[in-house]
This record gives C-alpha cells, sequence and structure tokens, in this order.
C-alpha cells in the first residue's frame, strides 16, 4: 500500500516537473530549469507506462491501523507456557501461587493494593501534585471528586450529580428548592437517574472487584433457591423504600417527560419493588407518555418477580407487555429478549415452551442472540433436569448453530455461558458435545467470555472430568499437561477422577508422580485424596521398582500425617491409611517402617487388617524370623482379632519354634478364645 | 502446488472474465511468471503484470484442467510404491475369514488406515447384522441351548413362543457379537504385527459413524449405516430450535424499521450498562505484551509507532495535504518569476516536517499579502501580479 501511494506521489511529481519544465522554457531561459531537467530524464518513459493501466488501477482505501497494532501482533505470537502459571501470576517466585486459594488470594492483594493506592491519592489529593512523568500522565494523578463549585446554583447540582454524590445531589436539590429557584428538567432527571440507579444510597465507590463478588454470591443464591435468593437479596442490595428521596423529588417535579417515568420504574425495578413500578407504569399510560424499550425490559422483570401469582398468569402478563410494546411501536432489543428468558428459568418444566417461542421470535425479527440467551436456554432445559428421566438435546442444536462463531459481549451475563454449556456436557456424558464446546470457546476471542476465575475453574474441571472419565488415558494425561496448572489449579476431586481413570486404564506407575503434583496443588490435608493414593498403590502387587517408588510416596504421605501432628491437633490417622501404607512398607521391604506402622495402630487405636497380618506374617517367614512372627500373633491377640488363630497355626505349621515360644502361643490363643467378648482384659495384658 | 491448484479448478470457469479477483490466483500467477520473458515485464507495474499475463494464466490452468484425472492417477502411482509395500497387508486383511454372506467389503483405493477403519466397520456391522438374516443363525446355535431355552420358556407364565424366542435371539446375538469380536481381533494382531509404527486407535470405531463413509464402499447401499442411521434418529426425534411456532408479536418490518433516533446525552443507565458490558470479557493479561496494550490505553506507555506518523498529530491532516500545496497556488501567476519562486517555496514546504499544514498555508498567504504590498515596485519592474 504504502508503495503505491509513493509511486503516485512519484507520478504526480514528475508530472507537476514537467509543466513546469514546459513553461519556464519560454520567459526565463534555460539555466534555473536545468536542474530540474536533471531530475527527469527518465520520467517519459514511467509516464508511457502509466497511461495503459491507469483506467484500471483501483488504488486500495487507506488503511488505518490501531495504535496498538505493532503491539497486538507481537501479542499473538505468544503462546501459552504450559508449564506456568499463567502472566498475571508471574511474580517474586515466593510468591507464585499454587493452588486455587492461594491464585485468589493472589488476585485480591493484587488488586486490593491498587485500590487503597488510589484510595489514598484521590483522597489526600494535595500530597500527590508533583508530576513527575514526562509527557504528562493524566491516569497517574488524582482525581477530584470534591465538587468544586461552592455556591448554590444548578451548575453545583449538576457537578454532584456528576460525582455521583447522592446526598450532597439531594441537599442542593433541596436547598435551590427552598431558594425558590426552579430546576430545569433535564437536571431534575438526570438527578432522578443518580437517585434510582444507586436506590438513594451513596454509591459504593470503584471497587468493582468486590462488588462484582457479590452480585454472583446473588446469582448463585437465586440460582438455588428463589425463596432464599429473595432473603439474601434484601440483605446485600439495596431495597426501594416507599417514601425515598426519589420518590420524594419526583413528587415535587412540576412537570415530568416520559424519561422521569422510565427512570423511576426502572429504579423501583433494581431494587426490587416491583408492585410500585406496574402501579407507576399505569400512571405514566394515564398521563399519556410512552415508556422506552428499557422500561419494558425492567417491567418484564417485574412481571415475573411479582409475587402472588401463579407461573402461567405471569407468563400472560409478559405477554401482555410484549403486545403493548408492539402496539406502541417500541422496538424490542436483545434485553428484552434475555429478560424474558431469564424470567423464564425461574419456570423450570413450565417454561420451556414459552422459551423456545421467545427464541423463534427474536430470531424471526432479526434480533441476533447473544451467549446470555443460549446460555438461559440451557439453564432451563438442564439445571433442574433429574438423570434418569430422558433429557433434552436441546444443546446439540445450540452447538451447531454455534460452532465457528465469534462472540463480542452484548449482554452482562454472556459470560455465563461455557459453564453452563459444560455442565450440561458433563450431565448428558457426552465428550464429543464436550469437544465442541471447547472448540467454540477456543474460536477468535471467545476464551474471553469463560467468566471469572471461579467459573473457568468450574468449566476446567467439569471438562477434564469428562475427560477422565470417557477419554483414552495417553490423551487425558495430554490434556493434564496441558491445562494444569497454566490453566487451572485442580480440586482434589479432579485429580481423584485422575487417578480412576489411572486405574482403569492400568496405569498405576503414574500415581506417585500425581500424588507430587497435588501436594504441589495445596491438597496436602485432603484426606480423600490421600486414602485414594494409598488404596490404589496398595491393592495389588507390583514388580519391586514399582514398589519401590510406591513406597517412597507412601513415606511421603506418612510425613503429612505426621508434621500435622506437631502443629495443630492431627486430623484423625484413618485406619485404611495406616493399613495401606503398612502394606507398601513391606513390600518395599522397608520392614522396620513397616514394624512402627505397627507401633502407630496401637497409638491411634486403630485394629489392622488380616490381610496386613497375613502380609507381616510373610515377611516374617521370609525373613525366616519366629520372634517376629510371634509378635505378630501378640497383636492380633491383643486386639482380640478372629484371624489371630489362623496366625498361630501358621506359626506352629511354617516356623521352627522353641518350647517357650510355643507356651506362650498357646497362652495367647487359649486367651483369646476364652475372652472374645471381653477385650478390655486382653488390653490389660 | 498441484493438488491447491487442482482444487481451485472447478471454481475457475466463473471466475475467468473478473479481474484481479482475489488471492487465490497468487500462487498461479507465480507459477506463470516465473516462466515469463522477465525483461519485457519488468518496466509495468505491479497491477499490469497481472493484466497482462491473465490470459496466460487461465490458458495454463485450461491445460491444467484437461488432464486433473491424469495429475491423480499421477499422484496414485507415486503412491504405488508404498502400495507395494501394502499389498501384502492387503492379503492379510483379504484372507481375513469375514463370515458375512450379506456384506462385501470392497476397497477402491487401499490405503493401510482405510483398510484398518473397514476392518473395524465390518464389525461394526457384523454386530449390527442379526435382524437381517435370523434363519441361518438358528442353526449356528447349540441344539442344547435350544432345549434349554424352550425349557426356561415353559417355566415362565407369559408366551411361551415369544419367551423361547426372545430367549434364542439373545443367545444369538451373543454368539454372534463374540464371533465376530474374535475374528475382528485376530486381524488387529496381524496388522499390528506387520505395521508396528501405525497406530491402531482402539476407540475409532465409536467416531468413525462421524466421519465420511464415502471411503468405503459397501455393495449395499450405505444409507443404513449405523451411524448415520443414529444421528438421522436422533435429528427426527428432537425438536428443532428454529422451527416451531413463535410468539407472532411482534412484526419484522415493524423492528427493521428505523426510527428517528432523538440524540441525547447517555443517561446514567446506559453509561453503567457499557461499563458492566466491558468487564464481561475482563480476563487476566495474557503476556508481556498485553499488558503493555492495556498501559497504552491507560496513557502510561509511550505509544508503539506504527507508521511514519506517530506521534505527529495535525488535526488529523493527511500525508498529501501536507505534501501537494499547488492548490494554494492558484491567485499566483500561472507564469513568471513570482510562480517560480512560490513554485519553490511550496517544494519547500512540502518536504518541511516540522510545520502543520495550517502554518504551511499562512506562510504562503503570508506571500500573496507580500507581493499585495510591493504591487507598486512589481509593475515597475514589470511583473505582472493579478
Amino acid at each position: 500500500m504504502a508503495a503505491i501511494a509513493t509511486r503516485r506521489w512519484l507520478r504526480f511529481r514528475c508530472k507537476l516537473c514537467l509543466t513546469l519544465a514546459g513553461q519556464r522554457a519560454g520567459p526565463c531561459g534555460q539555466t534555473p530549469s536545468c536542474r530540474f531537467y536533471s531530475g527527469s530524464a527518465t520520467v517519459p518513459k514511467v509516464e508511457g507506462a502509466n497511461i495503459t493501466g491507469i483506467e484500471e488501477v483501483a488504488i486500495p482505501k487507506k488503511k488505518t491501523w490501531d495504535k496498538v497494532a505493532v503491539l497486538q501482533a507481537l501479542a499473538s505470537t505468544v503462546n501459552r507456557d504450559i508449564t506456568a502459571a499463567p502472566y498475571a501470576f508471574q511474580d517474586d517466585p515466593y510468591l507464585i501461587p499454587t493452588s486455587s486459594v492461594e491464585s485468589r488470594s493472589f488476585l485480591l492483594a493484587k488488586k486490593s493494593g491498587e485500590n487503597a493506592a488510589k484510595f489514598i491519592i484521590n483522597s489526600h489529593p494535595k500530597y500527590f501534585q508533583k508530576d513527575i512523568a514526562e509527557p504528562h500522565i493524566p491516569c497517574l494523578m488524582p482525581e477530584y471528586f470534591e465538587p468544586q463549585i461552592e455556591d448554590i446554583s444548578e451548575a453545583a447540582l449538576r457537578e454532584r450529580i456528576k460525582l455521583k454524590k447522592v446526598k450532597a445531589s439531594v441537599d442542593m436539590f433541596d436547598q435551590l428548592l427552598q431558594a425558590g429557584t426552579t430546576v430545569s428538567l433535564e437536571t431534575s432527571n438526570s438527578l432522578l437517574d443518580l437517585l434510582c440507579y444507586y436506590g438513594d444510597k451513596e454509591p459504593s465507590s470503584d471497587y468493582h472487584f468486590q462488588k462484582s463478588e457479590k452480585s454472583e454470591e446473588l446469582e448463585e443464591a437465586a440460582e438455588e433457591n428463589d425463596e432464599k435468593s429473595k432473603k439474601a437479596d434484601h440483605q446485600f442490595g439495596v431495597t426501594w423504600r416507599a417514601k425515598n428521596n426519589a420518590e420524594r423529588i419526583f413528587a415535587l417535579m412540576p412537570e415530568k417527560n416520559s424519561h422521569s417515568y422510565c427512570t423511576m420504574i426502572r429504579g423501583m425495578v433494581k431494587h426490587r419493588a416491583p408492585v410500585q413500578a406496574l402501579n407507576l407504569y399505569t400512571e405514566l399510560l394515564n398521563n399519556r407518555l410512552r415508556a422506552d424499550v428499557y422500561t419494558f425490559n425492567a417491567l418484564i422483570e417485574a412481571t415475573a418477580l411479582s409475587v402472588n401469582e401463579n407461573m402461567e398468569d405471569k407468563w400472560n402478563n409478559i405477554l401482555e407487555l410484549l403486545k403493548q410494546m408492539a402496539a406502541q411501536k417500541v422496538k424490542p432489543n436483545l434485553q428484552t429478549f434475555n429478560t424474558i428468558l431469564k424470567c423464564l428459568r425461574r419456570f423450570h418444566a413450565f417454561g420451556r415452551l414459552p422459551a423456545l417461542q421467545t427464541f423463534r421470535e427474536m430470531k424471526a425479527i432479526g434480533i441476533e442472540p447473544s451467549l446470555a440467551t443460549y446460555h438461559y436456554i440451557i439453564q432451563l432445559f438442564y439445571h433442574h433436569e433429574n438423570p434418569s428421566k430422558g433429557s433434552s438435546l436441546i444443546i446439540y442444536d445450540i452447538m451447531n448453530e454455534l460452532t465457528g462463531q465469534k462472540f463480542s459481549p452484548k449482554d452482562p451475563d454472556d459470560d455465563m455461558f461455557f459453564q453452563s454449556a459444560m455442565r450440561a456436557c458433563s450431565f448428558l456424558r457426552d465428550l464429543e458435545l464436550a469437544y465442541q464446546v471447547h472448540g467454540l470457546l477456543n474460536t477468535g476471542d471467545n476464551w474471553k467470555f469463560i467468566g471469572p476465575d471461579h467459573r473457568r475453574n468450574f468449566y476446567y474441571s467439569r471438562f477434564f472430568s469428562l475427560l477422565c472419565l470417557m477419554e483414552q488415558i495417553d490423551v487425558t494425561l495430554k490434556w493434564y499437561k496441558d491445562l494444569i496448572p497454566s490453566v487451572f489449579f485442580p480440586h482434589s476431586q479432579t485429580l481423584i477422577d485422575l487417578l480412576q481413570a489411572l486405574d482403569v486404564a492400568n496405569r498405576l506407575e503414574m500415581i506417585p508422580q500425581i500424588w507430587k503434583d497435588s501436594k504441589e496443588y495445596g491438597h496436602i490435608s485432603r484426606n480423600d485424596l490421600k486414602e485414594e493414593v494409598l488404596m490404589l498403590m496398595a491393592r495389588d502387587q507390583h514388580p519391586p521398582e514399582l514398589q519401590v517408588a510406591f513406597a517412597d510416596c507412601a513415606a511421603d504421605i506418612k510425613s503429612t500425617y505426621e508434621s500435622q501432628d506437631a502443629r495443630q491437633i492431627a486430623p484423625e490417622w484413618p485406619a485404611n491409611c495406616l493399613n495401606y501404607i503398612a502394606v507398601l512398607f513391606l513390600r518395599a521391604g522397608r520392614t522396620q517402617e513397616a514394624w512402627k506402622m505397627l507401633g502407630l495402630f496401637k497409638k491411634h487405636n486403630k485394629i489392622p487388617g488380616n490381610e496386613l497380618l497375613n502380609e507381616f506374617m510373610d515377611s516374617a517367614k521370609a525373613s525366616s524370623s519366629p520372634a517376629q512372627a510371634i509378635e505378630i500373633v501378640k497383636l492380633a491377640s491383643a486386639f482380640s482379632l478372629p484371624v489371630c488363630e489362623g496366625l498361630t497355626q501358621r506359626v506352629m505349621a511354617d516356623f521352627a519354634i522353641s518350647q517357650e515360644q510355643k507356651e506362650a502361643l498357646g497362652n495367647l490363643t487359649s486367651l483369646t478364645s476364652d475372652s472374645d467378648s471381653d477385650s478390655d482384659s486382653n488390653e490389660g495384658k | 502446488m498441484f493438488p491447491r491448484v487442482s482444487a481451485i479448478l472447478p471454481l475457475r470457469p466463473l471466475s475467468r472474465f473478473l479481474l484481479c479477483s482475489g488471492g487465490s490466483e497468487a500462487p498461479a500467477a507465480a507459477i506463470v511468471l516465473l516462466g515469463a520473458p522477465h525483461g519485457t515485464v519488468r518496466t509495468k507495474n505491479n497491477a499490469q503484470r497481472y493484466f497482462g499475463t491473465n490470459n496466460v494464466i487461465y490458458s495454463k490452468k485450461d491445460e491444467q484442467s484437461a488432464p486433473t484425472p491424469e495429475i491423480s492417477k499421477e499422484t496414485e502411482s507415486q503412491e504405488s510404491v508404498k502400495e507395494n509395500t501394502k499389498k501384502d497387508l492387503l492379503g492379510i486383511i483379504k484372507s481375513m475369514k469375514i463370515e458375512l454372506s450379506t456384506v462385501n467389503v470392497q476397497t477402491t483405493r487401499p490405503s493401510s488406515r482405510r483398510q484398518l477403519k473397514s476392518v473395524e466397520a465390518t464389525i461394526g456391522r457384523l454386530q449390527k447384522a442379526p435382524e437381517g438374516v435370523p434363519k441361518k443363525r438358528t442353526k449356528s446355535l447349540n441344539p442344547e441351548l435350544v432345549a434349554a431355552a424352550s425349557a426356561v420358556a415353559d417355566f415362565l407364565p407369559f408366551d411361551k413362543q415369544t419367551t423361547k424366542s426372545e430367549l434364542l435371539r439373545q443367545l444369538q446375538q451373543h454368539e454372534e457379537v463374540s464371533k465376530a469380536q474374535k475374528d475382528g481381533e485376530r486381524a488387529k494382531i496381524s496388522v499390528s504385527t506387520i505395521i508396528s509404527d501405525m497406530k491402531v486407535a482402539k476407540s475409532a470405531t465409536s467416531r468413525v459413524s462421524t466421519r465420511p463413509v464415502h471411503q468405503i464402499q459397501f455393495d449395499e447401499g450405505t444409507d443404513n449405516y449405523m451411524g448415520q442411521k443414529t444421528d438421522d434418529l436422533k435429528k427426527s426425534l428432537r425438536k428443532n430450535m428454529l422451527k416451531g411456532k413463535r410468539l407472532n408479536i411482534f412484526d419484522l418490518k415493524a423492528v427493521t424499521e428505523e426510527a428517528p433516533e432523538t440524540e441525547t446525552a447517555p443517561s446514567l443507565w446506559e453509561v453503567e450498562f457499557a461499563k458492566q458490558l466491558a468487564a464481561v470479557n475482563e480476563q487476566p493479561l495474557q503476556n508481556g505484551f498485553a499488558e503493555m496494550i492495556q498501559w497504552t490505553k491507560d496513557g502510561k506507555l509511550w505509544e508503539f509507532p506504527i507508521n511514519n506518523e506517530a506521534g505527529f498529530d495535525d488535526d488529523g491532516s493527511e500525508f498529501h495535504e501536507h505534501v501537494f500545496l499547488d492548490k494554494h497556488l492558484k491567485d499566483f501567476p500561472k507564469q513568471g518569476p513570482i510562480r517560480h519562486f512560490m513554485e519553490l517555496v511550496t517544494c519547500g514546504l512540502s518536504k518541511n516536517p516540522y510545520l502543520s499544514v495550517k502554518q504551511k498555508i499562512e506562510h504562503i498567504e503570508w506571500f500573496r499579502n507580500y507581493f499585495n504590498e510591493k504591487q507598486d515596485i512589481l509593475k515597475e519592474s514589470g511583473i505582472q501580479f493579478n
């Protein structure tokens, strides 16, 4: 492009030279023009070549590049490093998080540090006046949040509204009113906007991080239980109080236009006062004003929120509102339909047919659904589904529709789609579909819609669990390497799933590695995980090298129990774990440690399993030590185990034992057989 | 290169008369240019090159389009060496006993992978076949089993005949399946011993159904192929999301109609909604460059230059406004020393990167005023100034 432009320019210059030269030849003589000619000797040829082609040349439009185009190009060359933590976590090695909990607190710490600094700078702007940067960097300078206009005027009111000072604005409005000045409609409307948006409360300052957390909790609560969520809503959010400043100012306004009504209705719905909102809507109609599309969206929500009606009535009310929209020639938008679908979610099975009809309606009138639209439909069809009943196949339709598309954010709930789609996949146990969803996630910039940290974790743990369940082990392990830890940190359940997959595929030799990883990801105190690891290692006999590796791993797990002992009250040693560790030590030939494990049984008042005792007997036999064998029998009898007798017989048969030992054995067996029920006396001995 | 060209071929006749129709012909043009005499083309500009040689390109292509089958044959013959090595493998597979009269597997274009698939496909069909030929099967069952089954049927209070036949069918299926799998396994083992470096995808059976079927030609039609059937079934069972009743409240016309938009300042609601939307796809930064982009957008970082005009902000005026200043010389005489002088001035100005367009125009203005003021002197020296 640049080349063509230059050529064009050159051509122009040449033409210019030619005409100049021609003119000059007359009055001025040769001397000055030779300068020009010297350069233009080749010009005619070029000119001639241009003549033939000049009509066809379509000069491309000038391409305007984004100012960060080069950086974007560079950024696109960087791939994810599968061996490292995500870039956002890269920091001092000591601080790099290795588990999901740590990563969360890492991000929170970083963000709260930023917020704290901003807070200090903004609350004491006078100390941060020195402008060090050259050229000036505006975003590093303190922002002024204090109103600058002191006197009582409409300008002052506007300034306070702009700074989102709710209380100050209301005071200013009152003062103006007392002074007898009338506030213009526009200003009072923007004041109403402010009051209605924040529900007559001072906005919590710009701490997006915490705010979003809160709304998520609300969302989750809403999903779980409607009634509960209402309570939670009242606790967390701001509720609309009757006779609040918004209502008062609204009543005081001498003239009201549709904007005033609309913003009031939206505020009421936002702060959960649906009945008042619907009443105000009738008032608006009585005043022969028209509501805008956003207000209708709010009203649809209000209809769904209203309490004392059954689903059918609610649905009819929503339809009624839509008809009014059509009658008033208000064009619906994406939010209209998303709101309907969002509300239909609460109707469970009843909502399905209306939801599909709504979806078709929006397609028919040419409104492109966003990811949130599909999210609502998936939720409606799969969330309350019972796996035993036949499940809907609608997600296949959705995925066929979506595959290959790229999205831009259109709805605040757009980032919920991938999570719910993956949930449906794992619900349907369909790996093929999961791959399809994952493919969609990796199309273009769609990965940005995966949502905040916990949603990403949810998505990937579901995906990975599905892989463990359905995919070949080699492929699963590939995914394991690819996703962990560079994309997410696994839950202990995820690792247990992986262990089970390894078990199914008979790849138990991987277990020590997995244990090492899970230790790194902070699952050191997860008993279920540790038990799973030990159980899989101890279940079968393995070749000696593997047994050695397993014993090392077992020793490692044992040490996790012990180190906890020192610091805090130990979680109970589960009997199973003691058994497994002892068996693993025995099989690897670490007899002494195994014997120490036996001591632990006594200490923690746990009962060794029969198989374990038999294995001990085997090892005693292998080392042909009758003393050890007798020790085992003693232990068994101390716990008054039924296996004791069998063990005694084995000792008698397999070992060459002295007379004394025989007698001792005889005593033991008689004791146990005598007092099977009375174990206390045995313990005394 | 060749397969690519031949892939484009079917499209070609349509777009033949379109000039410069797109990037797809670039490789073809490149081929031609290699062959063409260089000297003649060189002086012409780029665009012309394409026009000039277009005919050549297409005639060449026509030549190519005629012998397409030959090309494919050629590629086949190239493969024939490989094929020879595969032949013994083929023999093994052919000698495999596929005891199924209804299906003859014919592999037209043998390649080892496909054969494997065909083996698997046969297994699939074997497993599916039982409904097809029930008569033959009854014979293959052990008479003792039949007797036992009828005894069980007698024992049960339901319709004896159906019970018996059900039991027998079940048994047949068991036998059939196990036999087929035995055969399949034998084949797989023999194959995998011969071609050790080839991967035998065990799970492929489940996925074969989604792959194109036309690679394997069955004597019967392929339409009752198992995978397709279930897919079709699924499709027919599924209520299509897009087809069906809609609400029928809104009218497409009314909605698409452009209403006169009244320009108003965005209200707080809209501003906050936009903020929410922006937060939807906010993700932690992926790499250092992404972070630099973020900083650039925040204004914390010097803007990385993307062209020669980086950091040169002249109220959005374009490059040509800086360079072509002749249009400002309209009021000056068409010839003579003043014209000459002014042309030199504009020439100098056009090369000056330090002045803005406005300043350059002002500069020219200044000269106009200057010459206007000096009208009398100019007249004296016999020079015309307007």
